[in-house]
């Protein structure tokens, strides 16, 4: 061929790999907003993640970054893997230092952070963006903005669209139970004092999703509910749950046990159930997980095939 | 002439008013007394769950013999009322009254005014042990905790008291500075503890901030005995209190065995004290105020002052439950966070009408 089409087949390959070359790796995200209505810049896809919470640690093995995480808290115990990881910190007690010289591209933190790690961090240049979904949806929107920053949008979109599915199939069938039909349910986190989860809490959403009433309606985040109110109020479900710090099973164990308690409908008809703390407190993909073993709890008439 | 004269100026005014006064003080016994049955019953009918006065009535008088009641209500209310409101309002009362009351007798005891039961490690040592019970494993915590912060109480001041005992006298300022600084000590231990206790933190923290939220009657139980008799003790020595607000050397050469009524009402006091924060937490401020809130308007004379701080104590610590336990409901604030809020602008308004020396 003549030099004419020779560089012209040249520039369409060198076009043509170009295109392909951009196509393998997302662009970086830009400006994002996160949970906390701070604007972060990601002008690169972050290798290098720390996280400080359970919860986002779950949400990005979830997605398939469990190699690029290079921090995690004492408390990240899910998957196995995230165990292995470094310790940066606590909950709210977060080792800057350790963070710092971890060298990361990004820090998931949540609100806990919010007046602590988070300036802290920024001050030192850091990328920090946090995560503080108080709802179902918003559990899922920061799954997708995870998977978008990171350029995992795919799996991100697989896993949105399967949780949404699962998510639809419990809420199609309790959307439309009218009031009557709704079992009131008492959701109790701890025993000593008895605290409960109100309204604007994951909890309170997964009982509603799942067809039930909460009985903590006047109260709002996680808070102490009195006894009297437990009694007046006749729970017909209680769900106790087990597995926070080395509680184990003490909130359940203390439901069958008050003496005060044996006349409400849930201890007359033995419907006390445990759930994980783990699974219901967690704003991470296995909160699904935590819904449907609640709607199973709160009406197992219509959920008996869930696994 | 001279006689006279000096018979006038001899003999003080009191000694003429004085049997008024103490008449007064005895209806101010009595009043007091039927204010605290008045705030019982009140304070029964309040609570997050509204029940009318009426059915109240009916319900208490239902549980007296012969009265034929028809019982039109759920039953839920009466566990409520008495497995619930109760026995709370009982604790509450009882726990009132031997703060109130060891703090009368501590300030007596020490002859100052910042007193209060806690000066001499007993709420430090209370604290630890709590906190030790709440970070043992988990099936040995219901019944350890309150046990082992009334150990730790006892234990303390023990400690306390034997540091500062100088052969068989108790010298009173020694006393106070080894309970502040093993309160100090105690109290980093436990600020350790609570560090490290990661997720139990919240229980601790209620703890320690007071609340009755789930008392139960066999609480009332245990502490009865325990409270009654210091109680008691504490009364019967309200003269040999009122002559040590004289100089120790003074109260000697009157008669009063000053080092056994030392260690009398202070082991009294101790006991009342620990007995009262090993079930509820540390509940501030009753001991202090109330005491100097009865001195204000009815004097320092220990044989009504401890009477009156009593009663005057109950009534005041099941109030500040009742708020606690109202003001949000159905959630519960500590009762701590009430008593502190209650008690200050009350004292300051009483210290304005009053306007005489405290002490």
């Amino acid at each position: 061929m003549n030099q004419y089409s020779r560089n012209c087949l040249l520039v369409l390959l060198s076009v043509a790999l170009l295109l392909c070359l951009s196509c393998a790796s997302p662009p970086p995200a830009g400006n994002v907003v996160d949970d906390l209505d701070r604007t972060i810049n990601i002008d690169e896809i972050p290798q290098r993640i720390i996280s400080l919470a359970p919860s986002n640690t779950e949400i990005l093995f979830a997605l398939g970054l469990g190699d690029r995480v290079v921090g995690v808290t004492e408390y990240c115990n899910f998957p196995e893997a995230a165990i292995a990881k470094p310790k940066v910190g606590g909950f709210s007690t977060v080792d800057i230092e350790k963070v710092v010289s971890l060298e990361p591209d990004l820090v998931l933190a949540t609100q806990i952070h919010s007046k602590t790690a988070i300036p802290a961090l920024e001050k030192l240049g850091i990328t920090v963006l946090a995560l503080a979904p108080g709802s179902l949806d918003e559990v899922i929107n920061d799954i997708s903005l995870v998977g978008k920053i990171t350029g995992q949008d795919k799996q991100a979109s697989q896993l949105v669209n399967s949780l949404r599915t699962r998510i639809e199939a419990i809420a199609s069938r309790t959307q439309n139970l009218a009031p009557g039909q709704r079992p009131r349910v008492l959701y109790l986190t701890w025993h000593d004092p008895l605290i409960t989860a109100g309204t604007e809490t994951l909890v309170d959403d997964i009982i509603n999703k799942a067809g039930g009433q909460n009985i903590a309606y006047d109260i709002s985040g996680h808070k102490a509910i009195a006894l009297e109110a437990i009694i007046h109020r006749d729970p017909q479900v209680i769900i106790a749950s087990i597995g926070m710090g080395t509680g184990e099973d003490l909130p359940w164990q203390y439901v069958k046990n008050e003496p005060r308690l044996k006349n409400t409908e849930a201890l007359l008809n033995d419907r006390v159930y445990k759930i994980d703390g783990d699974l219901a407190h967690r704003a991470g993909p296995r909160i699904v997980d935590a819904l449907e073993q609640m709607a199973q709890f709160i009406h197992p008439e219509l959920f008996e095939e869930i696994n | 002439m001279a006689l006279e004269l000096l018979r006038d100026t001899a003999i003080p005014k009191t000694a003429a008013v004085y049997p008024l006064q103490w008449r007064s003080r005895v209806y101010a016994i009595a009043g007091l007394a039927l204010l605290l049955g008045v705030v019982v019953v009140v304070t029964l009918a309040i609570g997050s769950t509204h029940i009318p006065l009426a059915t109240l009535g009916n319900i208490l008088l239902a549980k007296l013999p012969f009265t034929g009641v028809e019982s039109t209500w759920a039953s839920s209310m009466e566990t409520i009322i008495f497995d619930i409101r109760l026995p709370r309002l009982l604790l509450a009362g009882l726990v009132g009254a031997s703060l109130a009351v060891a703090g009368a007798t501590y300030q007596g005891l020490f002859r100052n005014p910042l007193a209060d039961p806690y000066l001499i490690g007993v709420a430090q040592g209370a604290a630890l042990g709590a906190v030790t019970g709440f970070l043992l494993p988990v099936s040995w915590q219901a019944a350890s905790i309150p046990l082992l912060a009334f150990a730790g109480a006892l234990l303390a001041v023990a400690v306390v008291y034997s540091i500062a005992r100088v052969g068989k006298t108790l010298p009173m300022t020694t006393l106070i500075l080894a309970g502040v600084a093993l309160g100090a000590f105690l109290a980093a231990i436990t600020s350790y503890l609570m560090i490290a206790s990661g997720d139990k933190l919240h229980g601790i923290i209620s703890w320690l901030l007071g609340t009755f939220s789930l008392t139960s009657w066999w609480q009332v139980t245990m502490v009865i005995p325990y409270i009654s008799l210091g109680i008691v003790v504490i009364w019967l020595h309200a003269r040999p209190l009122n002559v040590m607000q004289l100089d120790e050397e003074q109260a000697q050469q009157l008669g009063i065995n000053v080092e056994r009524v030392k260690l009398i009402l202070l082991g009294a006091a101790t006991l009342i004290t620990a007995a009262a924060v090993c079930f509820c937490g540390i509940i501030g401020f009753v001991g202090i105020i109330i005491p100097h809130a009865v001195r204000l308007i009815w004097g320092p004379d220990h044989r009504f002052l401890l009477p009156l701080s009593t009663l005057a104590g109950a009534s005041f610590l099941i109030l500040a439950d009742t708020v606690a336990r109202t003001m949000l409901a159905p959630t519960e604030i500590p009762v701590g966070v009430i008593t502190a809020f209650l008690g200050a602008p009350f004292f300051l308004y009483l210290l304005r009408q009053k306007k005489r020396a405290i002490f």
